[in-house]
């Protein structure tokens, strides 16, 4: 061992214990073996209370002590380092000391690990602004999920001979808010009533605020009484004209309450489901077209029509509900039409409910927007 | 069901013998089935051996993480037995290294004949002290652990994540990612550390009629020896063997003396 006077001669030695970082060795279990001035002085501990004393996990917060056996002393087991590993070191005075860690094992000749070599960064005023980041980027979301729920809240049309429910379900909770709308809105009070799903692509507050502005334009361009095949045209005119939407699908539909009729367009968006009473419930794969600002030479959009008899439905939802990575979209598709089969007598309500009952849990990666509209018989049957 | 593949969406690679009794392996909290490379070549002689990664780590299916799903241990359970049923494993040694020692223990209380042994790894029923019971932490411990989690996974990034989750075949990626057996989703780590760290399974113990071992070792901050002795003097039909091994994971840093207990467990 050298003194404290040859201490300062000697470059290598020098640059080791004044190092403007900690630095540590310490036995595989994580025994202290040598520690540099640097560190010292940082914690207030000496070098008499650590060497053979301590190990280097016990320094640790117990958060930073549980990290530590969980991510930090596996990775040096496997793959002989850990590196910009976040921790907190207690300091002999209680205070805490945030640092980033790196560390390396060193082998010996028949490899079998000899010494960690560890060097700690002062990490404070860095851990003080990503702190600062985190509360940011959790503010964002928070912002962008109240954002989508101020949009989609309103009352439903209510009216004797439609009965309408919607529902929403959010993906991992902890995501961003996805794109997903529904809308539902009187074109003439209690005679016709307007249906609306759409998928905007993306994530986040700017998917939720395209989402915003294409339920208003859908809802201002309903009222001028265009019709689903030319309202789409109009709002495929207002993505590309404003740049908000892009590959946006949407379906949309108005439905007569005295004749039944139905009117359709779906741009890109998966099919409605009807349920007919005496029939099997079907999806309708006509009026389709791309979806919105889609095709660089825009073509005249195609619309269907139905009538539908009392007592029938349609269901509108958006492909989370229906399409996974772990299976084909047929099968999602069948998996629905068998669902919506067997609960075809109930109310809107139950429909909506029963729809979201049959997704098998552990399998939301993406949000799920449903709608189901049914025209009430308006004598009871028999 | 059996519409979501296990074997996939869990990444459940096997080795060993194919007709050989089957060996599960899981692993805990923080990486993925890496934890197992020093022991299961070991057992490959004579078992099938069959290993898997929780969903939201290693080179699981992250799109099948569902919150309600896995807001228990019961979520990583049910995928256990869904793997067991898939592969028709039947007379299993199931081995659970920390929280999958708690996760083994709900499969096999749930379906009893599928399982011949339970060898446990640093297993706790509770991390958090509670009334007589000293689990090693407190609430506000885990707390802490829980923000450390956010400041460690900020290295996560989204342009990161299709090659983190979805290329481990793909070596050549694998020079960008420090870390790398230890990465996870910072969502998914935040709430299996949640649901593990806060679990209390003590009431299940009793429930298991499957012989366990638990393997203690010295030293292990997550789990204490206290802990180690009170699951297995409640485990109806267990033996407790202390390691000299130190921390948490004799996997890693004592292959030699873990798989020998583990040996010494079976042919008896």
């Amino acid at each position: 061992m050298t003194s404290e006077g040859e201490l300062l001669e000697d470059t290598a030695e020098d640059l080791f214990e004044s190092a403007p970082c900690g630095y540590l060795a310490t036995r595989p279990d994580g025994t202290i073996v040598r520690v540099n001035r640097t560190f010292e002085e940082w914690t207030g501990m000496s070098r008499e209370d650590l060497l053979g004393r301590r190990r280097f996990q016990e320094l640790l917060s117990p958060g930073g002590r549980i990290y530590h056996e969980t991510h930090i002393a596996p990775l040096l087991a496997m793959q002989g380092s850990a590196r910009e590993i976040a921790v907190e070191i207690v300091r002999a005075d209680g205070s805490r000391l945030p640092a980033l860690v790196n560390a390396v094992v060193r082998r010996d000749a028949d490899d079998r690990p000899r010494v960690v070599r560890i060097t700690v960064f002062d990490a404070t005023d860095r851990r003080r602004y990503e702190q600062e980041l985190l509360k940011a980027r959790r503010r964002d979301r928070e912002i962008a999920r109240q954002l989508q729920q101020s949009m989609l809240s309103g009352a439903l049309p209510v009216a004797p001979g439609l009965d309408v429910d919607v529902a929403y379900r959010p993906a991992i909770e902890e995501l961003d808010v996805g794109g997903d709308w529904y809308d539902a809105f009187w074109l003439d009070e209690g005679r016709t009533a307007g249906l609306v799903v759409g998928d905007v692509v993306g994530r986040g507050i700017e998917a939720a605020a395209a989402m915003g502005q294409l339920r208003s334009a859908v809802r201002a361009l309903a009222s001028t009484g265009l019709g689903p095949a030319a309202l789409l045209d109009a709002l495929d005119a207002f993505t590309r004209r404003h740049g908000v939407g892009a590959m946006t699908t949407v379906v949309y539909a108005e439905l007569d309450l005295d004749g039944g009729e139905l009117r359709f367009a779906c741009a890109g968006h998966p099919p409605p489901l009807l349920v007919v009473p005496g029939e099997e419930p079907a999806f309708a794969w006509e009026g389709r077209s791309p979806p919105l600002d889609a095709l660089v030479e825009p073509r005249p959009r195609r619309e269907a029509h139905r009538r539908l008899p009392p007592g029938a439905a349609v269901v509108l939802y958006t492909d989370g509900l229906v399409e996974r990575r772990s299976r084909s979209l047929q099968h999602g598709m069948e998996r629905l039409l068998a669902q919506v089969t067997a609960s075809r007598d109930a109310g809107a309500a139950a429909l909506v409910a029963g729809v979201l009952e049959q997704l098998p849990e552990g399998e939301t990666a993406d949000d799920i927007c449903v709608l189901a509209a049914r025209l009430e018989r308006r004598r009871r049957p028999r | 069901m059996g519409v979501v593949r296990a074997v996939e969406r869990n990444n459940v690679v096997e080795h060993g013998r194919a007709g050989g009794r089957p060996m599960l392996f899981a692993h805990g909290f923080g990486c993925d089935q890496s934890m197992w490379r020093f022991v299961w070549p070991a057992f490959a002689d004579d078992h099938r051996i069959v290993l898997f990664d929780h969903v939201g780590m290693g080179g699981s299916d992250r799109g099948a993480f569902d919150t309600r799903r896995y807001a228990s241990l019961r979520g990583y359970a049910d995928d256990v037995l869904e793997i067991c049923r898939e592969l028709d494993l039947r007379d299993v040694v199931f081995v659970g290294h920390s929280v999958s020692a708690m996760i083994g223990v709900l499969a096999a209380i749930e379906e009893p004949d599928r399982f011949g042994h339970l060898i446990l790894v640093g297993p706790s029923p509770r991390y958090v002290d509670d009334d007589g019971y000293a689990g090693g932490f407190t609430r506000g411990d885990i707390d802490e652990l829980l923000d450390s989690l956010d400041s460690n996974y900020l290295g996560w990034s989204s342009a990161m994540a299709p090659v983190i989750m979805g290329n481990a075949d793909r070596p050549e990626l694998g020079e960008e990612l420090t870390n790398s057996f230890c990465r996870a989703d910072p969502d998914v780590a935040a709430q299996f550390a949640r649901v593990t760290f806060l679990s209390d399974n003590r009431a299940d113990l009793e429930r298991v009629r499957t012989p366990s071992l638990v393997l203690q070792c010295s030293d292990d901050v997550i789990a204490p020896d206290a802990v180690g002795a009170y699951v297995a003097e409640r485990l109806p039909e267990s033996r407790l063997v202390r390691l000299r091994a130190t921390g948490h994971c004799p996997n890693l840093s004592a292959p030699d003396e873990t798989v020998a207990a583990m040996r010494a467990y079976l042919h008896a």
